[in-house]
């Protein structure tokens, strides 16, 4: 369904993902772990065009072209057919919850107004919110704004959501909430790309890991693959870290 | 020393004539500059080719000078400019529109500044979010980052309107009838100057004050989707300071602040 091709980004000349290869099949959870600036973040931003990258190729979506020569429908293609959950939560600060969900299927999608409050309202109540439709961004907690976060990226029924470490910047208590919303939409077949750090989700949700490690893909396998045995040196040593870190 | 306060009574009607010009002044200063300030900001953020340097160029002539050169500029270039143009009426023009020229210059200039911090005050994740939900930067730019950005200048344009009205009151210098230039031919009708002088300055500070007290209201209106951790009461709204470019730290609350917060207004709500 998506599938990218020797990925390459680069800034100032210091090459940052060095040729990533990636398929994403319909249904697939899959997590991406890896030490901190190792290029997670990159990847995904690369992928959903929030950044332009140096070299690779995409097919997506009818999308079949070289990253360097999408053009601006190309460009938007791809951004109808991504979501994105941010790692600190970026909702509308002027939109209060609902309006947070209803402005892209509107402006974007133009959804009859109607339509799209029914549609936003229902996204709430996945996440357990629909009592926060009114709040504005301020008055709702981390963990809240997380959740109106992925709400508002599954209301536009995207057939990839991607997730730049969605937890991260919760604080601990707060995490589990999250969590249990990601694992309920990963239970209802949503295609999801996880970057995480959380090492239960990746190990007991997804479907297949990646581990990243100083701009290439190291390692990729099934949970078990990956944390019973892996093969390579530098998985087993960061999880090692990880897991001894819990 | 006694004030003749007869002769106040008398300079306050006569010098009632001239709030209409000042107010004019402000107003048409105010409504051009806004858009303008804003789009010029937006050439300074984005860095328009060419059109950057411009404005560049200009924000700073007018910061870098007083605003008594810059009226005495205008005052006595435009009229011989436009004489060369559409001739003699060039000097029967109003006054009143050389100093619309003056004042909109200046303030274009100083709401230039002001947009511009206001705009980089917005989290630039705020346009990503809107990239990422399938709209265009355009449409973002107009629904999600602009009314942020006016929302942090509010207090910024406040203190620029201040500026602005009490800056008006040099527009005498340009044989404009506002309420400076009427007190000062009556005080020297009489002599009594310190009268029409404490006539002048009630005046400008029930405008400046009406001005705050109005800019106060609509921020309060528009700034609703911000966390506001302490209410206005008697003792901290405090309308006649000149507020300073704040600097909005959100107060962390708790969580269970938080949520009472939360609940008040439900609460509210549904009374
Ligand atoms: N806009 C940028 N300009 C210059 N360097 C950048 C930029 N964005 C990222 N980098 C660099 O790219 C590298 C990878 O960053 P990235 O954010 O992708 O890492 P990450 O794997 O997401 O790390 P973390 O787990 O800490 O989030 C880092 O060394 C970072 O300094
Ligand atoms: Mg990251």
């Amino acid at each position: 369904m998506l599938k990218i091709e020797g990925l390459k980004k680069g800034y100032d000349g210091n090459e940052i993902l060095k040729g990533i290869s990636l398929d994403v099949n319909k249904g697939d959870v899959i997590s991406i772990i890896g030490p901190s600036g190792s290029g997670k973040t990159t990847l995904l931003r690369n992928i959903t065009t929030l950044e332009q990258a140096d070299g690779g190729h995409i097919q997506f979506a009818g999308v079949d072209n070289d990253f360097q020569k999408l053009n601006s429908k190309d460009i938007q293609t791809i951004r109808r057919n991504v979501g994105f959950v941010f790692q600190n939560y970026n909702l509308f600060n002027n939109k209060t919850a609902l309006q947070n969900i209803t402005e892209g299927l509107i402006v974007a999608r133009k959804v009859k107004k109607r339509e799209a409050e029914k549609i936003a309202l229902e996204a709430l109540e996945r996440v357990g919110l629909s009592d926060r439709r009114n709040h504005y961004p301020s008055q709702l907690s981390g963990g809240q704004q997380q959740r109106v976060g992925i709400a508002r990226a599954v209301a536009l029924n995207p057939q990839v959501i991607f997730f730049d470490e969605p937890t991260s910047a919760l604080d601990p208590e707060l995490v589990g909430e999250v969590l249990k919303v990601m694992r309920n939409l990963a239970d209802e077949g949503t295609t999801m790309v996880v970057v995480t750090h959380q090492m239960n989700f990746a190990r007991n949700v997804s479907n297949k890991v990646i581990f990243m490690a100083d701009g290439y893909i190291v390692e990729q396998g099934s949970p078990e693959d990956i944390f019973e045995h892996p093969s390579e040196k530098r998985t087993q040593e960061f999880l090692t870290d990880i897991l001894a870190n819990v | 020393m006694s004030l003749n306060t007869d002769f106040m009574v008398k300079v306050a009607q006569t010098a009632i004539q001239g709030v209409p010009v000042t107010l004019q002044i402000v107003l048409v200063a105010l409504l051009i500059s806004l858009p303008v300030g804003c789009l010029f900001a937006l050439i300074r953020i984005y860095r328009v080719k060419g059109l950057e340097q411009i404005v560049k160029l200009y924000v700073s002539f007018v910061r870098g000078t007083p605003i008594i050169a810059q009226i005495l500029i205008v005052y006595s270039a435009f009229p011989s400019l436009l004489n060369m143009i559409i001739g003699k009426a060039a000097f029967s023009i109003n006054p009143i529109y050389y100093a619309y020229i003056v004042f909109t210059l200046n303030s274009i200039a100083t709401l230039t500044e002001v947009f511009r911090s206001a705009l980089q005050t917005v989290d630039k994740g705020q346009m990503e979010a809107g990239l990422m939900v399938g709209m265009q930067p355009r449409q973002t730019f107009w629904r999600i980052i602009l009314p942020q950005a006016l929302i942090s200048a509010l207090p910024n344009i406040t203190n620029a309107t201040l500026y602005l009205i009490k800056n008006s009151s040099l527009a005498f210098i340009m044989s404009v009838k506002d309420i400076t230039a009427i007190a000062k031919t009556e005080a020297a009708f009489n002599y009594n100057f310190l009268e029409a002088y404490l006539v002048v300055w009630i005046y400008y500070l029930i405008i400046c004050y009406s001005a705050e007290v109005i800019f106060y209201l609509l921020e309060r209106y528009f700034s609703k989707f911000r966390r506001s951790t302490k209410k206005t009461n008697l003792f901290n709204w405090r309308p006649l300071s000149i507020k300073q470019p704040e600097v909005r730290a959100e107060a962390d609350l708790t969580e269970s602040e938080r949520t009472n917060h939360a609940q008040n207004r439900g609460l509210k709500k549904r009374l």
